[in-house]
């Protein structure tokens, strides 16, 4: 009985969410060129081989920086814990937390080897603060046949357009991140300065 | 009748374990500090210590049996052979997907999880029918999500890996609804079980490296990553937006008036 009420009240739901898309649909076209740009920046920076790796390094990190609300995403990670952390703690974890991500994406993003990539459609999303929100789909061909789903979280605030969350197969890299890093507080005497010290572990290499 | 006998001892394993982890290991939960308690909360894994302990175990099995024999699948077992192999893997579940969807009251995705097992049945399984369309996992655990359970605390089963409370459930009744459990011998469901373990690994060889590399607490990592998978899956893929979400960080803040500076 239960389940014949709830394709219904799955409708519903995604009426509720649709009807925004009607109204804020610019930002959505926007959306879709930022990811589509800076995807093509991206891979014309990591199949240069031209210039030096650590030069490579150095423009993927402006792109990284660019294109990704980088302080927002390490805010968020930190969850709870951003609050009770002093002034000194935060400055320090966000440019340790970009140092790091830097790292791990610059990694991910070597093994690229020429890959198709393609943005096929962008969906709005409900925004708890003043910025619209857009979900970026994409598919990226780690095989000829079997596509992987990438979707990228866009925010976009007057001037301003960043991704602040990327999700594959439905798993958000930031709520990962975030679960990780409280998780790690939390077993470790629930102190900032013992996240800040695995990352400049994972930050000197 | 053998084979219920020795799929009822199993669950009886399961449960036993489940318990025995549960007298012995629980997580004192913390009081006094109200950020303490939440955060207790939040995590939902009463089992931690125990459950923690499991997963090194599995994570050593995992190490030593699987990941060996699931890259030795995927470099070395001839990529012609590979999509029949998977294909009649994928199809020995469509059964159980029927069952679970018309049980969700999603009649077309039972249609399409049906089609796909009797259009293939000519092939003896080994035929993806239907090229243009993903198949169809269903099982207890998220049919028992649809009618309105909820996940309960996490748990992680020795060998079978990360689960919940409820897809504990699930997987226990499985066993006993599945209707290729039924028709068969327990060693066809057992075989399909791992066979489906070993390609989906392979499948995540680098990714699982990566996730084992760059987090801090890898156990924490794999929790968040099955909670967050099963919640696609019971949302049959549909994006769930992620509340509370990162932000731009402009001004607006979800924790403190105050922000860093210097950056």
């Amino acid at each position: 009985m239960i389940a014949r009420f709830i394709p219904a009240f799955v409708l519903l739901l995604a009426l509720s969410v649709a009807a925004p898309a009607a109204r804020a649909d610019g930002h959505l076209d926007a959306s879709s060129a930022f990811i589509k740009s800076l995807a093509d920046r991206t891979i014309s920076v990591v199949t240069n081989t031209e210039i030096s790796s650590e030069e490579r390094r150095d423009k993927f990190r402006n792109l990284f920086r660019e294109g990704f609300a980088v302080d927002g995403i390490a805010r968020f990670a930190l969850g709870r814990y951003w609050r009770g952390a002093s002034k000194e703690e935060r400055k320090e974890y966000l440019f340790l937390f970009e140092d790091v991500i830097v790292n791990t994406w610059a990694d991910r993003f070597s093994q690229y080897s020429g890959q198709k990539f393609e943005v096929l459609d962008a969906v709005d999303e409900p925004s708890s603060g003043p910025e619209n929100v857009a979900l970026v789909l994409s598919q990226f061909f780690t095989s000829p046949t079997s596509p992987v789903i990438i979707e990228w979280r866009v925010a976009s605030q007057g001037d301003i357009i960043k991704i602040v969350d990327v999700k594959l197969e439905g798993i958000s890299m930031a709520n990962t991140q975030r679960d990780d890093f409280n998780s790690y507080i939390r077993n470790n005497g629930r102190k900032v300065s013992a996240i800040l010290e695995r990352l400049r572990i994972m930050r000197d290499g | 009748m053998l084979k219920t006998i020795t799929d009822l001892k199993l669950s009886c394993f399961l449960v036993a374990a489940l318990m025995m982890c549960a007298l012995t290991a629980c997580a004192i939960p913390p009081s006094g500090d109200k950020d303490a308690i939440a955060e207790f909360e939040e995590a939902n894994d009463p089992l931690e210590p125990a459950n923690r302990l499991i997963f090194s175990a599995n994570v050593a099995v995992d190490q030593l049996v699987l990941q060996p024999v699931s890259i030795t699948y995927r470099d070395l077992f001839p990529d012609e052979l590979k999509t029949p192999v998977e294909n009649f893997i994928t199809n020995l579940f469509m059964p159980l997907s029927v069952l679970h969807s018309l049980l969700q009251g999603d009649i077309e995705r039972a249609d399409q999880a049906a089609t796909r097992f009797f259009t293939a049945l000519p092939t003896f399984l080994l035929a993806n029918t239907m090229p243009d369309k993903e198949p169809v996992f269903e099982d207890a655990g998220q049919t028992l999500a649809v009618w309105g359970f909820e996940q309960g605390p996490y748990v992680m089963l020795p060998l079978l890996g990360p689960s919940s409370v409820r897809d504990t459930f699930g997987t226990i009744g499985d066993f006993f609804v599945d209707p290729v459990g039924w028709l068969t011998e327990t060693p066809v469901t057992v075989g399909r079980a791992a066979g489906k373990a070993v390609v989906v690994r392979s499948n995540n060889v680098d990714q699982a490296r990566d996730l084992q590399r760059n987090s801090l607490d890898y156990y924490a990592a794999v929790r968040s990553l099955y909670r967050q998978r099963r919640e696609a899956q019971i949302n049959n893929g549909g994006s769930t937006p992620v509340q509370p979400a990162p932000t731009l960080g402009r001004g607006e803040s979800w924790d403190t008036k105050e922000t860093a500076s210097g950056k």
